[in-house]
């Protein structure tokens, strides 16, 4: 729940339970103060009868006047005295309506004799006036929840979106491209805070990342030099008397050691420059014949392997890096090499927006993790980056590359469009 | 063919100058900007070799005087710099090859063979060694001038013993001259035989002495003792 929808139903609420217990409230009041004054008339009548009947000795007639009637009723003298206020009807004559009336039954003594007086009045007025307080009372809060509703919908809205444009900004944030949350204009305080604040951890997170990259860079480039040093002095050392094959077992040892430290420190280095784009010489690129020559290049070691390929290559242009076709077609068929058994096969098809690579090899369907980077099986010769880089590539000129087990066979397919 | 190798890991050049020296070669070396500098300005070079990362300087400044003095002097770029940028820079200054490090001796001394056969402009594209005789532009090879037919990885595979001949070339250098070193390939490098298998019977049909060895398992060796 949004903390706008949050506050508003609180606030919300609370307004309406506030407007309509003093609604309530009101509507008390005022009833019983209408009520009090109507009872204060219907003493003033009753003073009037009774000074009436003080001074004349008789009953004034039980006259109709307008919102009051007054009724006589001789009492038993059993009959004790009552004087009480209560709620009645009131017939209006006039309007033929009946009317709801406030009643005085009182008793008075005229020569001896007891008479009870009913004196009504029509509480019509002041009913009136109670529905009319109610209404008001309703009309102003229910405007008054209209009104919080627009201002929450609106007004809170246009209050929040500097929140919702930096939190945006946040969420797309991608460290390797360096550029900055956008300063908000808003004169909010809380939200300049988060706008600095965030642009501060931004910057931060630049610097630690930047830091690591320039760090990593740089050990791989410095190992180069006692690689290149390990290297040649292997080769001199090569050149003099002759080994048993037993050293020489011991030194193709080395150089494997060597060189796959060195092809993991190239990868390593390869991958850092396509995460940061510094591979430049985009241009056309003839899949088809890439391709061609790269399976030609690659004949001796299907060969050895005693692999067979099958092949379906259609005409397929692309825009990317020569370098970087090269290195991708390398590992996508590395790959299938490696991984493949004796006497397996290959199966490359290459359509306009497609390329798509099936080999033989171990009937075991592979997880998301293998383009992971060190990602290999336990069994594997390789270093494990050979797919992390082919999906990297990929990345980098928005290609998709996917991996599917089907038929006991290892399927990676590279769309070059996804959109098409 | 004289050469000069401007490097200044100590450990490097020492591997590389005795790599090199010998068969008539002359080495001289270099292990700073202002030394390698004075040495350009001094002598022509059949080839050199410049290390991009020196301590008093930039490497391709050093491209930068050649051109200017109009010195045709070989230059191969050996660096750590795996860059295509500065691959590219330095092919534009007027290098003639890049080689990055590590590298394998014999790969080097393939490479600067090349820059100076392609340097000696009398158009002498003959490498010969006894009967055996290889054009490298026209890619025919004879013995005892009869020709016979390589293929073109066997072709390139004898390019590479000649230029590396009394030298112990690894398999390993042997697949990445032939294939690149980028082919991420297995350490497996059993599929070399074939090709040395097929350009040694080739050789020995043609009258040609046994020269290839092979060595404690882990690569050849063409001619010497």
């Amino acid at each position: 729940m949004k903390l706008a929808n949050k506050y508003n139903r609180v606030n919300l609420i609370t307004s309406l339970v506030v407007l309509v217990i003093t609604g309530v409230i009101y509507y008390i009041v005022i009833h019983f103060i209408l009520t009090e004054k109507l009872d204060k008339d219907l003493a003033v009548e009753e003073d009037e009868i009774k000074q009436y009947v003080a001074t004349y000795h008789k009953l004034p007639l039980a006259s109709s006047y307008i919102d009051q009637q007054v009724y006589y009723k001789a009492l038993t003298d059993t009959a004790p005295d009552v004087r009480l206020f209560h709620y009645t009807t009131y017939n209006n004559a006039k309007e033929h309506e009946t009317e709801p009336g406030r009643s005085l039954i009182t008793s008075v003594k005229v020569n001896g004799k007891r008479y009870e007086v009913t004196i009504i009045k029509s509480r019509v007025e002041a009913e009136d006036l109670v529905r009319i307080i109610l209404l008001i009372t309703i009309a102003v809060t229910v405007i008054l929840l209209a009104a919080l509703i627009l201002i929450n919908r609106f007004v809170l809205n246009r209050l929040w979106k500097p929140f919702y444009t930096i939190l945006n900004q946040m969420k797309t944030y991608e460290l390797a491209k360096m550029d900055d949350i956008s300063q908000q204009q808003t004169n909010i305080d809380e939200f300049k805070e988060l706008n600095d604040s965030a642009n501060a951890m931004a910057a931060r997170v630049r610097q630690d990342y930047k830091e690591l990259k320039s760090f990593a860079d740089n050990a791989s480039h410095e190992m180069m030099t006692p690689l290149a040093i390990i290297n040649s002095k292997l080769d001199s050392l090569l050149q003099t008397d002759s080994f048993t094959p037993e050293q020489g077992a011991i030194l193709e040892d080395v150089y494997h050691g060597v060189g796959r430290l060195f092809r993991l420190n190239q990868s390593l280095l390869l991958l850092a420059k396509i995460e940061n784009n510094l591979i430049p010489d985009v241009q056309d690129i003839d899949m088809q014949e890439l391709l061609t020559n790269k399976i030609r290049q690659f004949q001796e070691l299907f060969e050895k392997d005693g692999l067979s390929l099958v092949q379906e290559l259609g005409p397929s242009h692309l825009r990317m890096s020569r370098y970087l076709a090269d290195i991708l077609l390398n590992n996508l068929f590395s790959n299938a090499i490696r991984h493949n058994h004796n006497g397996g096969t290959i199966e490359v098809f290459l359509h306009p927006n497609s390329l798509q690579l099936i080999n033989t090899g171990k009937d075991i369907e592979l997880d998301d993790k293998l383009f992971e980077r060190f990602a290999k099986s336990t069994a594997s010769e390789g270093m494990g980056l050979g797919l992390a880089i082919t999906k990297q590539i990929c990345a980098l000129y928005g290609f998709v590359v996917s991996y599917q087990h089907k038929d006991q066979k290892h399927c990676f397919t590279v769309v070059f469009d996804p959109k098409i | 063919m004289k050469i000069l190798v401007i490097e200044d890991e100590k450990a490097v050049l020492d591997s590389i100058l005795a790599y090199f020296t010998g068969e008539g070669n002359i080495c001289e070396h270099a292990a700073t900007y202002v030394a390698a500098a004075e040495k350009i300005a001094l002598y022509s070079y059949d080839c050199i070799l410049l290390d991009l990362g020196l301590p008093d300087g930039e490497g391709m400044q050093l491209l930068d005087m050649l051109k200017k003095m109009k010195k045709k002097d070989g230059v191969l770029i050996i660096s750590a710099r795996h860059s295509l940028d500065s691959k590219l820079a330095g092919l534009d200054l007027g290098a003639d090859d890049y080689l990055v490090k590590p590298f394998h001796l014999s790969e080097l001394k393939a490479r600067v063979s090349a820059i100076v056969r392609r340097k000696n402009f009398d158009g002498d594209n003959i490498i010969t060694y006894n009967e055996i005789s290889i054009d490298v532009l026209a890619m025919t090879t004879t013995v005892n001038g009869k020709a016979i037919v390589l293929t073109r990885k066997e072709f390139d595979l004898l390019v590479y013993f000649l230029a590396n001949k009394g030298k112990v070339v690894t398999k390993n250098a042997m697949a990445e001259h032939l294939w690149g070193d980028e082919m991420d390939i297995s350490d497996d490098f059993d599929f070399i035989y074939t090709h040395v298998k097929n350009l040694r019977k080739k050789l020995l049909e043609a009258g040609s002495q046994d020269y290839l060895r092979s060595l404690y398992g882990i690569g050849y060796k063409f001619g010497g003792s």
